[in-house]
């Protein structure tokens, strides 16, 4: 048998070296006079003279040392801030030896296992749902890609046969005017105004396709800004003068910029044609570029019926259309205004609408004058956009 | 690619536990296009078999160990966006990859999983400690071409023999493999009470076994 008195002394020495057990000796007023090492390492600092309290991280500020030292059977969850910064819960009991109190702490074993059980599982789980992620994700860009492949493919086919349909059906409106009756003749211009309808969606799915697919190169040159305007402007023109609504047209300090002539032209005269199709007639729509050493800046202003602002953030999405009605009942594909968002991102730009209900609406596109930073379509998520 | 020195360099911050680190080495050589297999042979398996060697002989604490996994398995993480998206020659095939009941070690698997995703086949990872009736029942689902259990504590040798047994009794021609860190220390013989299941070592072989299959 060893004798008490060297089990005490070997537990003693254990405990206050070795052991993950804390031991604090408190005077009175809660000064720590004593702590063993793991006291010391847990809390990563030299703790002798500091009151207790001030190692706790106690909500209630009401740790009263001496009605826990009452019962020193009681046990009392507190917890310790450590040298990591993550609070440790130590059960504490109390014990009143002459004129101190010694204040012993140990870990809940079975809890600590039980939460690092439970974490472990958590973060397989988490990882595996993550793998799945990737997985499906990688299907679906697939599948996305193969579906745009499809588009394409069918918008191509259609093209040529709406083409034709389109130019008959204009022939017999032109060559039947006088031999069919008015009834008859109301078909072969609907007809002929669907074609137009059908080629429009064609092109425009044609183009959404394209650009999906990450092949919508930009062909940039240098270009005579002033003569692009006015290029652009033309169809927008004709339009404008059929439906009676003014153009009122401004262009500054233009030179030359190096862009994409064709697709800007695509840009303004798409939005040109939203303004125009969205006014009364009689309405003015103003139009204006300008363009300095670094931006070329344009807008269009007119004073429809405006965009509620809950439609605002939806407008440069796919197939998405305002609630309100154009003046003549024009009718559109709903993917111009994604393309045009599309085209202005390529140029490192950026394309927004300034909107009040019942006073119209300013669509805006800005781009780097001398074509700098281009990137690719799809690097510039709709969140960027200043919409 | 991966010199002895980066190795050493790798595996002594996973044992430090200094994911960060960890995060840097493979995110460097993620960017110098290391091929993926690479990466999990040079360095995930043989670090992972390390660490697992050091636990074994009381070298390194559980702690440790399980961090240790659970870095690696953070950095997996990294190389899925590539992995997924490789356009591999789909082979048509599916394979089931599962840890036996009472084994929370699954990275191994996971790792077989993701070579047999770059061999073209279609692999699905269940995860750990998986219920017999749960992996049966996807089994029956999914019907793989191909079932692969993992163990890497020994003494779980009995809930993965309890598995075999199950998987043969209700899918009579169904191949499966075993593998993972346990059977370094035996086990494979027991193997051969059980027709067509077969003990694959290491993840390039199970990358010739699926390309011979």
């Amino acid at each position: 048998m060893i004798p008490d008195e060297i089990l005490h002394r070997e537990g003693f020495c254990y405990l206050n070296t070795r052991a993950s057990h804390l031991l604090f000796v408190l005077r009175k007023d809660g000064r720590i006079v004593q702590a063993n090492d793991s006291a010391t390492r847990v809390t990563g600092d030299n703790i002798i003279g500091k009151n207790f309290c001030e190692v706790l991280v106690d909500f209630t500020w009401k740790a009263d040392l001496h009605s826990f030292a009452l019962d020193s059977s009681e046990e009392y969850i507190m917890s310790i801030g450590t040298v990591s910064g993550l609070p440790q819960s130590y059960y504490f009991t109390f014990q009143q030896v002459a004129e101190d109190i010694i204040a012993f702490g140990r870990l809940d074993v079975e809890e600590l296992e039980s939460m690092r059980k439970e974490i472990l599982v958590l973060n397989q789980e988490l990882n595996n749902a993550t793998r799945e992620l990737h997985k499906k994700n990688a299907t679906l860009k697939r599948l996305n890609a193969e579906k745009n492949r499809f588009l394409g493919m069918a918008a191509h086919d259609l093209r040529k046969p709406i083409g034709l349909l389109m130019t008959y059906s204009g022939f017999l409106v032109e060559e039947t005017a006088d031999v069919l009756n008015s009834e008859h003749l109301g078909f072969l211009e609907t007809i002929h105004a669907s074609c137009g309808n059908m080629a429009q969606l064609v092109d425009d799915l044609l183009d959404v396709s394209a650009i999906e697919a990450g092949v919508f190169p930009l062909r940039l040159e240098h270009v005579n800004l002033a003569a692009l305007f006015s290029a652009s402007l033309e169809p927008n023109r004709v339009q404008a003068c059929q439906k009676g609504v003014q153009l009122d047209v401004d262009c500054r300090g233009l030179s030359g910029a190096i862009l994409d002539a064709a697709k800007i032209e695509q840009v303004i005269g798409n939005l040109v044609a939203n303004a125009i199709e969205y006014s009364v007639p009689g309405a003015v729509v103003a139009v204006r570029l300008t363009c300095d050493d670094r931006f070329i800046r344009f807008f269009v202003q007119d004073h429809g019926s405006g965009i509620l602002p809950e439609e605002v953030g939806q407008l440069f999405k796919p197939f998405q259309k305002a609630s309100t009605v154009k003046t003549a009942g024009e009718r559109s594909t709903g993917l111009g205004l994604l393309i045009s968002r599309k085209i202005i991102d390529a140029h490192s730009g950026k394309i927004w609408v300034d909107s009040q209900p019942g006073q119209g609406s300013t669509f805006h596109f800005e781009i780097p004058a001398q074509g700098d930073n281009h990137r690719d379509t799809d690097e510039y998520p709709f969140d960027r956009l200043s919409i | 690619m991966i010199s002895s020195q980066l190795y050493q360099e790798y595996l002594n911050c996973l044992l430090e536990g200094k994911r960060l680190d960890c995060t840097r080495i493979v995110q460097d050589l993620l960017d110098r296009d290391i091929p993926i297999k690479a990466l999990y042979n040079d360095l995930f398996e043989k670090s992972l078999y390390r660490v697992g060697q050091l636990w074994e002989f009381n070298r390194i604490s559980v702690a440790k160990e399980h961090l240790a996994t659970a870095i690696t398995e953070g950095l997996l993480n990294l190389v899925y966006p590539r992995l997924f998206e490789l356009e591999h020659q789909h082979k048509g095939k599916r394979i089931v990859i599962s840890c036996a009941a009472n084994e929370f070690h699954q990275i191994g698997g996971k790792m077989v999983a993701d070579i047999c995703e770059l061999n073209g086949w279609d692999a699905e990872f269940l995860g750990a400690n998986m219920p017999l009736d749960h992996m049966l029942l996807h089994i029956q689902e999914t019907k793989p071409d191909l079932v692969g259990l993992s163990l890497t504590v020994y003494f779980n040798m009995s809930s993965l023999k309890k598995g075999i047994e199950v998987i043969r009794s209700n899918f009579t021609h169904l191949d499966i493999f075993v593998g993972g860190q346990a059977f370094l220390w035996g086990g494979t013989e027991m193997l051969k009470h059980y027709s067509g299941v077969e003990y694959i070592p290491t993840l390039n072989d199970i990358e010739k076994s699926i390309k011979e299959s």
